[in-house]
């Protein structure tokens, strides 16, 4: 994988498939459609769910450090385990469970490019065998804050002007999509984007086989049309905090930025606040104007 | 024939029982019981608006009603088996059957069902909005016809 910021945390599906048996290596799945991994999986592969297993299921947030521990073991993870991740569309929610892991610490987290559509076009073999392993040894640490933005950080972030990426699609951006009929629950009271924010849709990030675009493509994309700097502090957002987390990927380890961060709280939150910012239309517009070139939303969609 | 509400019984009764992992190949079982599209369905596939907007994945539905019976057709993306599995089990216990019983269908299913602990809340969000729809149009058709 030559030319990206951290070329090992990528693997290709041929170098999952030499280390299948491999015991210091957990491949995990994770999917938006959990009946996926029972239709079939990678051989030996353990499944992680993104909403039953890795989000708490009574307060708003993610699973504490001891549920992380004991989920950990479970599935035979360690950790000195190589952790490999792979799922359904474009690996997002294997860039979600990838960012978890990493919260707590998790040393050594890899992403299989291009997930289950790269496996399947490279006629590779699926199982639904059930899968269990001796229980491994876990003890993680306290949340890593230097990638996850909370509400307060991102109104500081954004009063302040620096980067600030919107992942959704263009209509959400622009605030026409607001809520979805029979979501009452679910959807943000507002519409619109928070001041500043570019647009780049996440599947901007993928080619249509699952797999990352090049170093050369992503870094048009994010630095030479939108100007954004690696070494400028800047934080990812979407609806829940999940397509932000492939892009978080992306820009953390595929294009090096030192400092990026996911807001999970996302659009769900900022849309129901009370007094915070927001800008409605296809321009970044607010505080980060000199950042954001105007540019950038008519960029974006065309995309998607 | 026995009615929605006893089909729709024994089909919980039958995911009950099982554990979280049986139960998903369960669904997968009805999902791959789901008839593909006619091709008079297909073709109106492309003319009329049937995309369900609620669903992140492609799922398009038709809720109809005939002499009073009711008949659930769709198509859902491979790529989503739960919610194809899902679709599946509504057209089991409705079609051919009273569009005035189809529109009772119980609201809790999914929990009777023991699936929404098992797809977590956001998913069983989604399905029952599907539920909700078919419910509706059902609905429509019934008041239509009256």
């Amino acid at each position: 994988m030559p030319d990206y910021a951290s070329p090992d945390v990528l693997v290709s599906t041929s170098w999952v498939a030499e280390h299948l048996t491999d015991p210091s290596v957990r491949i995990v799945e994770s999917d938006e459609d959990r009946a996926l991994y029972t239709q079939g999986h990678i051989p030996g592969a353990v499944e992680i769910d993104w909403q039953v297993d890795l989000q708490n299921q009574v307060v708003r947030d993610y699973i504490d450090r001891a549920a992380f521990e004991k989920l950990c073991a479970e599935r035979g993870i360690s950790n000195d385990t190589t952790v490999v991740f792979y799922g359904d569309k474009n690996n997002w929610w294997a860039c979600y469970a990838f960012w978890v892991f990493k919260l707590y610490g998790h040393k050594d987290c890899r992403v299989m490019d291009g997930g289950r559509k790269r496996w399947e076009l490279d006629g590779r073999a699926w199982s639904n065998d059930r899968v269990g392993y001796p229980h491994g040894h876990y003890k993680a640490v306290e949340q890593d804050g230097t990638i996850r933005a909370l509400r307060d950080e991102v109104l500081k972030h954004q009063r302040a002007g620096k980067q600030l990426l919107d992942v959704r699609s263009p209509e959400e951006y622009r605030g026409e999509r607001t809520h979805m009929p029979d979501y009452p629950n679910e959807g943000a009271v507002r519409g619109g984007h928070i001041p500043g924010a570019n647009n780049v849709p996440w599947p901007m990030n993928c080619n249509d086989d699952g797999t990352f675009k090049t170093a050369k493509e992503l870094e048009k994309l994010y630095i030479r049309e939108l100007k954004m700097k690696r070494r400028s502090p800047t934080i990812a957002y979407c609806r829940i905090g999940e397509r932000s987390s492939l892009t978080w990927f992306v820009l953390k380890f595929l294009l090096g930025f030192g400092n990026v961060k996911n807001y999970d709280g996302s659009w769900l939150e900022w849309g129901n606040c009370v007094g915070v910012p927001i800008v409605k239309g296809a321009a970044p517009g607010g505080a980060a104007a000199t950042v954001a070139p105007t540019s950038a939303g008519a960029s974006a969609s065309h995309a998607s | 024939m026995n009615g929605v509400h006893e089909r729709l019984n024994t089909i919980i009764g039958e995911f009950a029982d099982l554990d979280g992992r049986e139960k998903l190949e369960l669904l997968l079982d009805f999902a791959s019981g789901l008839p593909p599209l006619s091709a008079e369905h297909q073709a109106r596939k492309g003319t009329e608006d049937r995309r369900v907007h609620e669903c992140q994945t492609p799922v398009f539905l038709w809720a109809e009603a005939t002499d009073g019976n009711a008949r659930l057709i769709a198509e859902v993306a491979p790529e989503a088996p739960t919610v194809k599995g899902f679709v599946a089990i509504l057209a089991d216990a409705i079609n051919g059957r009273p569009v005035a019983e189809a529109v009772t269908l119980p609201d809790d299913m999914l929990e009777r069902m023991g699936l929404a602990d098992v797809l977590g809340i956001l998913r069983s969000r989604g399905l029952r909005a599907i539920l909700a729809r078919v419910k509706r149009e059902l609905a429509g058709k019934a008041q239509a016809s009256s």
